[in-house]
C-alpha cells in the first residue's frame, strides 16, 4: 500500500517533464494534468506502475473557451484523475482505448454529446442519440438548449 | 338404447362434456397446488376458492381479437388448433372407461388400441411444429424445431416404457391390460421403473417445467404458439388441459390397474388415478428449472431410454418365468 | 449459415428496453451489437438547471432499485464540495439505508435469475423475503422504493427503539432463508446445469473491460469501492469482501448470495452501535467553486459522480456513470460463442439497470410518446407507407431502428 504523497513523488521524478501539474484535493482524490498528446503515454505509465486498470468513466465540462476532459482511474486503494484541455475550435483527442479497452463506450458518449473527435476510435457510431438525431448538435455544449416543443393534440384544440 | 349409448359416450362421459369440465378442474388443482408448494395462494376469487379461474382464462380468450399473421397460410394456420383438440378428443375415446365388453372387440376397444392412443397423443406435437412452422416468425421457427428435438429425446422412452406392462399382460388391448392388472395387482410392482420414465417422458410431451422449453417464455417470447390469439389461443390451451388428462388417464389404465368395476366405480378410480398422476406431474414442476435442449436429448437417451430397456428385460424374463 | 436476431427492444426476457442484435451460426452466437439510447432521459443537462436540493430529487429518480445509492453518492459529493461533515447519527442511519437496498436489490435479482433460468418457485420465494426488506424500509422511510432520506449534511428522519428492535428481529428469519438458498442456489442440479459454464469472464479480460461490481467479484478480483475507498463510516465496520473463482453465473449468484450474508452482518452491528445525537448539521445553500469526485458501491457495481460547481446555487456539471453502463463492453465478450437459450440469463447476471444507465440529453420517450415533431412526422410518414393501399407489392420498409 503506498501512500498518495508517494505516488505523487514517483511520478514527478519519473515522468515530470512530460507532465504540466499533479495535485492532491483530497484523501485518495490525486488529480494529473497532462497535454493531449501525452495523455496514452500517462496511462500506460499509472497503469504498469500501480496497476491503475478500472477506468471509471470520461467527464467532460465545457469551459466556454475549451473542454476540459478528466479521465477517472482508479485501482484498489486510491484513484487518480488525469485531465487534458482541448480547444473549441479544434477538438480532438487521442484514443485511449489501445491502453484501456474498456474506454470504448466513454469515448463514443463524448463523441456525440460533444462533438469531439476522438482520433482512432475503432468504433464511431454514435452511441446514445437517436439514428435521426441532426447532425452538428452536441447536447452538453453550453450553448446546445432545450426548447420544450408545442404540444399538438391530434384531432383536438 | 343402443343408440343412445355411443351418443353418450361421445358428447357426455367420457366425451366432450366430461373432458371439458374436468380438463378445466384438473387444471386448477395443478395451479393451486403449484402455489400453495410456493407458499402463494392461487386462483382464489373466481368460484368457489378460484375453481372456475381455467374456465374464465379460456371465455376471456374466446372473446378476443383474432389476429393472423399476413404471410402466414390462412387456411392451415386456423384449422391447426381444431384438428389438434380433436386429436386429443378422440384419444380420449380409448381410454377404458365404459361402454367396453373384453370379450367382444367393439370400435373403441380393439387388441393395438394401446399403439393408437399413443399416435393420437403424438399428434399434438406435430401440429406444435406445424404451429410453428407456419407462423413465419422466427421465434416461433426455432420454437417448432425445439419441439421436434424433444420429441426425438422423450417419444422412444415413453413408447418403450408403456411396452412392458403390455408384454407382462400379454396383450395390446388396453381393457385387457387393465383387467390382468386388477387381477394381479402385485404385478404392478415390476413395472414401477417404466411407471417413473413414462412419468417423466409425460411431463416433456406436455411440455411443462424442466421441459418447456419450446415455449419458453424468456427466451423466446412464446415459442411455437406466438402468433396465435384469441379462439385459436383457446383452443390449443384446451387441448393442453385435455392432453393432460389423457396421458394421464392412458398412464393409469396401462400402469396402474385402470377403471375396471363398471360405470360408477370405474369412474371414482379415474378421478383418484388421474388427481394421483397429476400431483406427481405438479411436484416435479414446482421443484425443477428449466434445462437447455441439448442437455434434455443427452438426458432421455443417457438416462430414460436405457431404463426403460431395462424395464423391458425384466419383463421379459419375469414373463418367461410366469410361463414356466 | 448466418443470420441476425434482434433482441429487444421489447423482449419479455429484458425488464427495460435496450436493443441486441446477434449475429447467430445455428444456435451459437458469433456476435453481438448493442444498441443503447432507449431510456434517455437527459439528466446531466438537467441538472445543470436545478439547485442542488432539487438535484438531489432528481437523481433519486435515476433508478428505481438502486435509487438510495444515486443520492448517497451525490450528498457525499455535494458535502465534500461544501466542506461540511456530516453528522455521525445520520451517516449510520444513512448506512443503515444503503445495505437494507443492497439486500433488497440482490434478492430482486436472485428472483430475477431464477425466472430467466425457468426455476419459478426460487422466484416466488426471494421476492417472498424481499417483502420483508421492504416492510423495514418503509417503516423507516415512509416509501418502499425511492425513500427520500439524504440530505446534505446527514438524513431527514430518525428512527426510534421500537424501530431497532424490530430489525433486529427481521435479520434473524432473512439470515435462516439466505442461508438455505445459498444451498439450494449451488447444489439444485437443475439450477446448477442451467448456470455452470454460462457466460465466463476470464480474470484479465474483466480487468482489461472495466467490469465493475459482483460481475469483476466473481472472476477473482477482490475489489469493493467499500473497502478500497472507504466512504462514510465503512472503515470502522467490520464485514468481508466476497469473490468467487467461477467467473461465471453461478459464480455470479454465490457472489450475491455472500453479499447479502455480509450486508445482515453490517446491518447488525450498526443496530447494535447507533450513537446519540443530532442526525443531520445544516448546509449551505450557495457552493463555492470547487470540484468533487465520489464514488459509492451501488449494488451493481461501482456508481461514480463528478460534480463541479461554479459559486452560484446549481451546479455547473454532474457527471452520472452508473454501473451497468461499465458492464456493457464486458457483456459482449461475455456472450460470444455461447447459445440462444443462455441470452437472457448472461444478460440478466450482470443485473442490468438500464434505467441508470442512461442519462444523458432527452430526445425521445420509450415506447410511442414521441415529443420531437419531426420524428413524428417521420413516424406518420412511415406508417402511412406501410399500411398503403397497395400492400400486394409488399415494399420492405426500413424502421428506423
Amino acid at each position: 500500500m503506498i501512500s498518495d504523497e508517494q505516488i505523487m513523488a514517483q511520478i514527478k521524478s519519473d515522468i515530470g517533464d512530460k507532465i504540466a501539474d499533479i495535485t492532491i484535493q483530497a484523501p485518495r482524490r490525486i488529480h494529473l494534468h497532462v497535454k493531449p498528446e501525452n495523455l496514452n503515454m500517462a496511462l500506460a505509465y499509472i497503469k504498469e506502475k500501480w496497476a491503475f486498470t478500472l477506468m471509471s468513466t470520461i467527464s467532460g465540462v465545457d469551459l466556454g473557451e475549451q473542454f476540459e476532459f478528466i479521465y477517472h482511474m482508479a485501482n484498489l486503494y486510491t484513484n487518480i484523475n488525469v485531465r487534458i484541455m482541448t480547444p473549441r475550435s479544434d477538438p480532438k483527442v487521442p484514443t485511449t482505448t489501445g491502453v484501456i479497452p474498456g474506454a470504448i463506450l466513454y469515448e463514443r458518449e463524448l463523441q456525440d454529446m460533444f462533438g469531439v473527435v476522438v482520433e482512432g476510435i475503432p468504433d464511431s457510431r454514435p452511441l446514445l442519440l437517436p439514428d435521426d438525431w441532426p447532425q452538428g448538435e452536441y447536447p452538453l455544449r453550453k450553448d446546445w438548449k432545450w426548447e420544450r416543443p408545442v404540444e399538438v393534440i391530434p384531432g383536438g384544440k | 338404447m343402443a343408440t343412445i349409448k355411443p351418443i353418450l359416450y361421445f358428447l357426455v362421459y367420457p366425451g366432450l362434456m366430461f373432458l371439458f369440465v374436468y380438463s378445466t378442474f384438473v387444471e386448477w388443482v395443478d395451479r393451486k397446488l403449484y402455489a400453495r408448494m410456493q407458499n402463494r395462494i392461487g386462483p382464489l376469487h373466481t368460484g368457489r376458492s378460484g375453481i372456475l379461474q381455467p374456465v374464465a382464462d379460456i371465455l376471456k380468450l374466446l372473446g378476443k381479437e383474432d389476429i393472423v399473421p399476413e404471410k402466414a397460410d390462412k387456411f392451415m394456420f386456423s384449422a391447426l388448433p381444431v384438428i389438434a383438440l380433436t386429436a386429443v378428443c378422440t384419444a380420449a375415446l380409448y381410454l377404458p372407461v365404459w361402454h367396453y365388453d373384453v370379450a367382444r372387440i367393439t370400435y373403441n376397444s380393439f387388441p393395438g388400441d394401446l399403439i393408437v392412443l399413443a399416435f393420437l397423443l403424438t399428434l399434438p406435437t406435430i401440429i406444435y411444429f406445424l404451429a410453428g412452422w407456419h407462423s413465419t416468425n422466427f421465434f416461433s421457427t426455432i420454437g417448432g424445431v425445439r419441439v421436434l428435438t424433444m420429441l426425438f429425446g422423450y417419444e422412444v422412452p415413453l413408447y418403450l416404457a408403456i411396452l412392458s406392462p403390455a408384454v407382462l399382460a400379454d396383450s395390446w388391448r388396453l381393457a385387457e391390460i387393465q383387467k390382468f392388472y386388477s387381477q394381479h395387482p402385485l404385478l404392478i410392482l415390476p413395472n414401477l421403473i417404466g411407471f417413473a420414465v413414462a412419468v417423466v417422458a409425460l411431463q416433456a410431451k406436455l411440455e411443462r417445467v424442466p421441459f418447456d422449453i419450446p415455449h419458453a417464455e424468456t427466451e423466446l417470447v412464446g415459442g411455437t404458439l406466438t402468433e396465435y390469439s384469441g379462439k385459436k389461443l383457446a383452443f390449443f390451451r384446451l387441448m393442453a388441459d385435455i392432453e393432460m388428462v389423457v396421458g394421464s388417464g392412458f398412464l393409469a389404465a396401462v400402469f396402474l390397474g385402470g377403471f375396471t368395476g363398471g360405470l360408477w366405480i370405474g369412474f371414482v378410480k379415474f378421478i383418484i388415478l388421474t388427481l394421483f398422476i397429476v400431483f406427481i406431474l405438479a411436484t416435479i414442476r414446482t421443484v425443477c428449472s428449466r434445462i437447455r435442449i441439448d442437455q434434455m436429448v443427452v438426458f432421455s437417451w443417457r438416462y430414460l431410454a436405457p431404463l426403460a430397456v431395462l424395464q423391458l428385460l425384466i419383463a421379459i424374463i419375469l414373463k418367461g418365468s410366469m410361463k414356466v | 449459415m448466418e443470420f441476425t436476431v434482434p433482441i429487444g427492444p421489447q423482449h419479455p426476457a429484458l425488464k427495460e428496453p435496450i436493443s441486441l442484435r446477434m449475429t447467430l451460426e445455428g444456435e451459437v452466437i458469433k456476435g453481438v451489437d448493442i444498441k443503447l439510447g432507449y431510456n434517455h432521459r437527459g439528466m446531466e443537462k438537467l441538472a445543470e438547471d436545478r439547485s442542488y436540493i432539487q438535484n438531489l430529487y432528481l437523481t433519486e429518480r435515476i433508478c428505481g432499485i438502486c435509487s438510495f445509492s444515486h443520492t448517497t453518492c451525490f450528498a457525499q459529493g455535494v458535502e465534500t464540495l461544501m466542506e461540511i461533515e456530516p453528522a455521525r447519527r445520520g451517516l449510520f442511519i444513512r448506512t443503515l439505508v444503503c445495505e437494507l437496498e443492497r439486500v433488497h436489490s440482490h434478492l430482486l435479482w436472485l428472483g430475477v435469475a431464477g425466472h430467466e433460468a425457468g426455476f419459478d418457485t426460487f422466484f416466488m420465494y426471494t421476492w417472498r423475503d424481499r417483502e420483508i426488506v421492504m416492510d423495514l424500509l418503509e417503516m423507516i422511510s415512509g416509501n418502499r422504493v425511492h425513500y427520500a432520506m439524504n440530505t446534505f449534511g446527514g438524513v431527514r428522519r430518525d428512527i426510534d427503539e421500537l424501530q431497532r428492535k424490530k430489525i433486529a428481529d427481521s435479520l434473524d428469519t432473512l439470515t435462516k432463508r439466505t442461508e438455505y438458498y445459498l444451498k439450494i442456489g449451488s447444489s439444485e442440479p437443475t439450477f446448477v446445469a442451467r448456470l455452470a459454464g454460462v457466460g465466463p469472464l476470464p480474470k484479465q479480460m474483466a480487468l482489461d473491460l472495466c467490469a465493475v461490481g459482483p460481475t469483476l467479484r466473481a472472476s477473482g478480483v477482490p475489489s469493493d469501492i467499500r473497502r478500497d475507498d472507504p466512504y462514510g463510516i465503512y472503515a470502522e465496520i467490520p464485514f468481508e469482501v466476497c469473490t468467487s473463482d467461477l467467473c461465471d453465473v453461478l459464480g455470479r449468484v454465490v457472489v450475491r448470495i455472500n453479499e447479502v450474508l455480509q450486508s445482515y452482518k453490517i446491518i447488525d452491528w450498526l443496530v447494535k452501535n447507533l450513537p446519540d445525537g443530532p442526525v443531520k448539521v445544516k448546509a449551505p445553500r450557495k457552493v463555492k467553486p470547487n470540484e468533487a469526485v465520489s464514488r459509492y458501491e451501488a449494488p451493481r457495481g461501482e456508481n461514480i459522480h463528478y460534480i463541479k460547481s461554479n459559486g452560484s446555487d446549481k451546479p455547473e456539471r454532474l457527471k452520472v456513470r452508473a454501473p451497468t453502463l461499465a458492464n456493457y463492453p464486458a457483456t459482449v465478450e461475455m456472450l460470444k460463442g455461447q447459445f440462444i437459450a443462455d441470452i437472457p440469463l448472461v444478460f440478466a447476471a450482470i443485473d442490468p439497470c438500464i434505467c441508470c444507465a442512461e442519462r444523458m440529453v432527452e430526445l425521445r420517450d420509450q415506447g410511442s410518446e414521441q415529443t420531437r415533431i419531426v420524428s413524428f412526422a417521420d413516424l406518420r410518414r412511415l406508417a402511412a407507407q406501410y399500411y398503403s393501399v397497395d400492400r400486394l407489392q409488399h415494399k420492405e420498409v426500413e424502421w428506423p431502428l
